[in-house]
């Protein structure tokens, strides 16, 4: 849930205000496409709604906690515990493997009775349910993009998170591929239950989803459920 | 755990991180190899001087040595020998004259050994009803082998002449000539009565662990009368030596140091550059700032234990091929090196490497999550706060290897004053390029670098802090190193003559003409008892260091006239005044017996008492073997008092027929021979020659490193440069030209300010420290010059060469 979210940036001469205003609540387990040109505010409300970045004004909160009300540390630990992410660029580390790029979340959050057996056949589970269970060892240098974005999914729903932010996932990859990796997502959101807020210029891609927002030169024009 | 160890292995990929093992690496090894060195170099000294001593520890005492230092020493499993050394008449018929008289036990000497005339060969002490005496005695005696000669109640026969017993040389003040008997007849002999006077030493040998050992034990038990005998502090000629080849060898250390540390530097700042994104990967993936923390600096210690590691294992075995290398200049039994050298080097580079790389890596750590989406973003880095923190780090490390705040300020200053000026200089140099050539392919290279003017600064600084480097181990330290050879070549004194009466001038200077050498320097030398302070009377018992003490005991050798030599320097107060009375101290007497300037110290002279103000204090080259004193005096002062000559002179081998004609001639006069002490100061100075080339390879090494990080650390920036240029039509051929051009005048430049530094440092360093006068270096900086344009155009193009040729669109997707 945002509420009267605004984030103004300051330059050696005027202030100028990215996003004013913007109030919405979501359900959980909903999908939610955050639409707009560009510049219109759409990666600063994704960064806000994540914590990582922090509003000039109002408040997010996320499965019920109050971002404000936390430090950037608190923030991080809030983001393991509830969050994935999906990136345009993908976000690979270069040098992992497939499968250690999966792990890497899991093991940065130890939890009590996870052991790194259990990690790593998650992992190793999570890949194969996107298709490169033959790819473990592969580094993204010898993937394709939508392979690279196939392990970003993978590393994104392996923690289980609650709430999952796309980035343009399919911004950087051909239609044909693009379409494939956005069935993929659409399909593992389904299973998991997870709640999707995802930021595109590609109308094919909102329409998938349950709900649409729209951002106009950082304001909010339009916040409704989208009818099939 | 696994997740660190998984970072740290990957690590291993990137150039960066393994520039910075690299530096690490050399800083480690080349520390560790010259701390071993050293402690071995010292090690071997001590036990060379020890020779000087003829034993490794002796205990000297105005009484007979208690049983109970023999009886520890036997316990520990060392040798032992005793010496009695007492004044007696020895007599030949109608001939007599007074002798030392030396009993010595049949093990004696333990170190060195005895050298009989006339062909020096290795004699022994003599059996019971025999004795040896030197060439003096001989003459003085007009004795000859075979002859009976009479001392105390013995008539022993005369085995051998002496030539050279190995603690001869710390007889110094001995005048008498040396007479050598064997400790069995000293009983029947009846010299050694109630009231003698004669001194006892007990001569031990063994481990330098047993050593330390007995030592530690026996030094809490010494009664009245009872010390032990310290050859280094009895010759200072040794201990300078020693300490201007340890100043030489911290001096290479410092610079390898210092170079791998702006490596350092250079490589943190491309090793944090390339990992803000993964950073800011794990921290949107909810890793906390401590957690990151964590991480990095935990990959920093496993560097810094791989390092040690590799490091340690560099140095010691550079350090004991050099060993392998020298050992035929070295004796049989060479000492181990002390292997704690290497922890002090594993903590100094550790120390510097958190110095380089901490503030990189607590600031990478601080990589906003935001950067997932916005790439510009960065970690807010202070380019100040990093340089303060090296300088800090750096300084530490130079005070340290240094031991001393002047060399360190200057190596120190060296170095800085460099990065500095090469940064300064080089900004305007290209602001002028761009200024008066807009439009050529310089212009453009000008421009390029100035649009990064704070790594345009760091680069030349550290170009130029690599070249100051190696030039300061090369031509600067070979300039120093020619300059202590040369003194102590050619003519350095091995002798000095000592208690010639002033009518004794003309026929000591013909005696010299009769051989074809020079007359003699002649120095006058007034025995005084020190005998107030500041009005108080002197009182040995009052200082509580034992050198002190000894020396307050003894009476001074004082002279007056031609005071200030070459080989002194003034380091406080002014000249004396020829005519007023006024003192003149040695600054190391002085601090030892608490003498300041302005001081009033009065001597009995021969029942007389003289007393002046101390009017200066200088620094005295012990190494010169020239003679010196402690205390000299105006003419006003001493010129009266009644005064012996005294003399050094360099006697050629073909010439050692002047000693025997010289004490026949004028019996009253003693002659010393030095050559031993010298031979030890010049294999000090052949070690530390040695040594040099060792640690010149670690600094060339460290330079190399520096030199490597500095053209590093703009390769993503050409890499992109490269891209747009190569995208917007640019010829490979263009894009070559303008870098050669950008390489050559940052190269030249950081060269040119290298050479001029390193120049200044060195005549710096060898006046104010080593006291060797070297002259500036001019030709050193355009030498450099050029060096570094060549240097740095071939090392920049080798690496460009492959940006040049790439298609664009892989470029970027590099970059990316």
């Amino acid at each position: 849930m945002a509420q009267r979210l605004g984030k103004t940036v300051s330059t050696e001469y005027h202030s100028l205000d990215i996003l004013h205003e913007i109030s919405f609540d979501l359900p959980a387990g909903a999908t939610l496409a955050v639409v707009g040109a560009s510049g219109s505010g759409k990666s600063t409300l994704l960064a806000l709604l994540a914590g990582l970045d922090t509003p000039s004004r109002g408040d997010v909160h996320l499965a019920g906690q109050a971002l404000g009300a936390l430090d950037e540390d608190g923030r991080a630990q809030l983001r393991a515990d509830l969050t994935g992410f999906v990136f345009q660029s993908f976000q690979l580390l270069p040098d992992l493997t497939a499968l250690e790029n999966v792990m890497l979340p899991l093991e940065l959050i130890p939890r009590p009775g996870r052991s790194r057996s259990a990690m790593l056949q998650k992992a190793r589970d999570w890949l194969e349910r996107v298709g490169l269970g033959d790819r473990l060892e592969h580094t993204p240098r010898q993937l394709s993009g939508g392979e690279q974005q196939r392990v970003a999914l993978a590393r994104a729903f392996a923690p289980g998170p609650q709430i999952l932010f796309a980035d343009e996932p399919t911004g950087s990859l051909d239609s044909a591929t693009g379409e494939r990796v956005a069935n993929l997502l659409f399909e593992l959101n389904r299973a998991t239950g997870t709640t999707l807020i995802l930021v595109t210029h590609d109308e094919k891609l909102a329409a998938r989803c349950d709900w649409r927002l729209r951002l106009e030169a950082g304001r909010l024009s339009e916040f409704v459920r989208v009818v099939a | 755990m696994r997740l660190l160890w998984r970072l740290f292995r990957r690590d291993w990929h990137a150039r960066a991180w393994r520039t910075l093992l690299y530096a690490v690496t050399i800083a480690i090894a080349a520390l560790t190899a010259v701390g071993l060195l050293a402690s071995r170099m010292e090690r071997l000294l001590a036990f060379e001087a020890n020779s000087l001593l003829a034993a490794d520890a002796v205990i000297v005492a105005d009484h007979p040595v208690p049983e109970a230092f023999a009886r520890m020493a036997a316990t520990r499993g060392l040798q032992q020998a005793a010496l009695t050394t007492f004044p007696s008449m020895a007599r030949k018929g109608e001939s007599a004259a007074l002798a030392s008289v030396k009993a010595a036990t049949p093990a004696y000497p333990l170190r060195g050994q005895l050298k009989i005339a006339p062909q020096g060969q290795v004699g022994a002490v003599p059996q019971p009803g025999e004795m040896v005496v030197d060439a003096r005695l001989a003459a003085l005696l007009d004795a000859q082998s075979g002859d009976a000669v009479q001392v105390g109640n013995l008539n022993l026969k005369l085995a051998a002449i002496l030539e050279r017993e190995p603690d001869g040389a710390l007889d110094f003040s001995g005048t008498q000539p040396r007479l050598l008997i064997n400790a069995a007849d000293l009983p029947a002999s009846g010299l050694l009565g109630f009231g003698s006077r004669a001194r006892y030493r007990l001569l031990v040998a063994g481990t330098p662990a047993q050593i330390s050992a007995w030592i530690a034990e026996v030094k809490p038990k010494l009664g009245r009368g009872e010390r032990l005998e310290d050859a280094r502090e009895a010759r200072p000629e040794i201990k300078a030596a020693l300490e201007r080849a340890e100043r030489f060898l911290r001096l290479s250390a410092l610079v390898a140091g210092s170079l791998a540390a702006v490596a350092m530097l250079l490589a943190a700042r491309r090793y944090a550059t390339r990992r803000f994104d993964e950073v800011a990967i794990l921290r949107a993936l909810g890793a906390t700032r401590k957690r990151i923390a964590g991480l990095l600096f935990g990959q920093l210690l496993l560097l810094i234990a791989l390092a040690s590691v590799l490091g340690g294992l560099l140095g010691w075995g550079a350090e004991a091929a050099l060993i392998t290398l020298v050992r035929d200049r070295l004796p049989a039994n060479v000492p181990l090196p002390d292997w704690r050298a290497w922890l002090l080097a594993a903590t100094l580079g550790s120390a510097l490497l958190l110095g380089g790389a901490g503030p990189m890596l607590h600031a990478l750590s601080r990589t906003p999550p935001l950067r997932v989406l916005r790439r510009e973003l960065t970690p807010p880095a202070s380019v100040w706060l990093l340089w303060c923190t090296l300088a800090l780090a750096t300084a530490g490390l130079l005070w340290l290897l240094a031991g001393e705040v002047k060399l360190a300020l200057i190596a120190g200053g060296g170095m800085l004053g460099a990065l500095l000026l090469a940064g300064g200089a080089g900004l305007l140099i290209l602001l002028g390029v761009r200024r008066f050539a807009p439009g050529g392919t310089a212009g453009l290279a000008a421009r390029q670098v100035l649009r990064r003017k704070a790594l345009a600064f760091a680069q030349l600084g550290a170009l130029a802090a690599g070249l100051l480097g190696v030039w300061l181990l090369t031509v600067v330290e070979s300039d120093l190193l020619s300059a202590w050879k040369s003194r102590m070549s050619g003519d350095v004194p091995n002798h000095f003559a000592i208690n010639i009466q002033p009518d004794q001038q003309e026929k000591l200077a013909a005696l010299f003409a009769g051989q074809g050498l020079a007359r003699p320097v002649l120095q006058p030398m007034i025995r005084g008892r020190w005998m107030l302070h500041n009005g108080q009377p002197v009182d040995p018992a009052r200082y509580p260091d034992d050198r002190a003490r000894r020396l307050a005991e003894r009476e001074f050798n004082l002279s007056w006239g031609d005071a200030l030599r070459k080989d002194n320097r003034l380091v406080a107060g002014s000249p004396l005044d020829e005519s007023k009375p006024g003192l003149s101290v040695e600054d190391g007497i002085a601090k030892t017996l608490g003498i300041r300037l302005g001081d009033r110290l009065a001597f009995d002279v021969a029942g007389t008492r003289v007393e002046a103000p101390v009017v200066n204090l200088r620094a005295v080259e012990w190494d010169s073997f020239r003679v010196n004193f402690f205390v000299t005096a105006s003419r006003a002062l001493l010129a009266d008092q009644p005064a012996s000559l005294i003399t050094s002179f360099n006697l050629p081998p073909q010439n050692r027929g002047l000693v025997p004609q010289l004490v026949r001639t004028l019996p009253n006069v003693t002659v010393i021979d030095v050559g031993q002490i010298l031979g030890e100061v010049q294999r000090v100075l052949d070690l530390a020659s040695a040594a040099l080339r060792l640690v010149f390879f670690f600094c060339i090494a460290a330079g190399i490193a520096v030199l490597w990080a500095a053209l590093d650390a703009t390769e993503s920036e050409r890499t992109r440069e490269a891209a747009v240029m190569r995208a917007l039509g640019a010829s490979a051929r263009r894009l070559r030209r303008v870098w050669l051009a950008e390489s050559l005048l940052l190269g030249g430049v950081a060269g040119g300010v290298a050479g001029v530094m390193a120049s200044l440092t060195g005549w710096l360093v060898g006046r104010e420290v080593l006291q060797l006068a070297i002259a500036f270096n001019l030709w050193l900086p355009l030498l450099s010059c050029i060096i570094g344009a060549l240097v740095s155009a071939v090392a920049a193009l080798r690496r460009l060469s492959r940006l040049a040729h790439t298609p664009p669109v892989d470029l970027l997707r590099d970059e990316g």
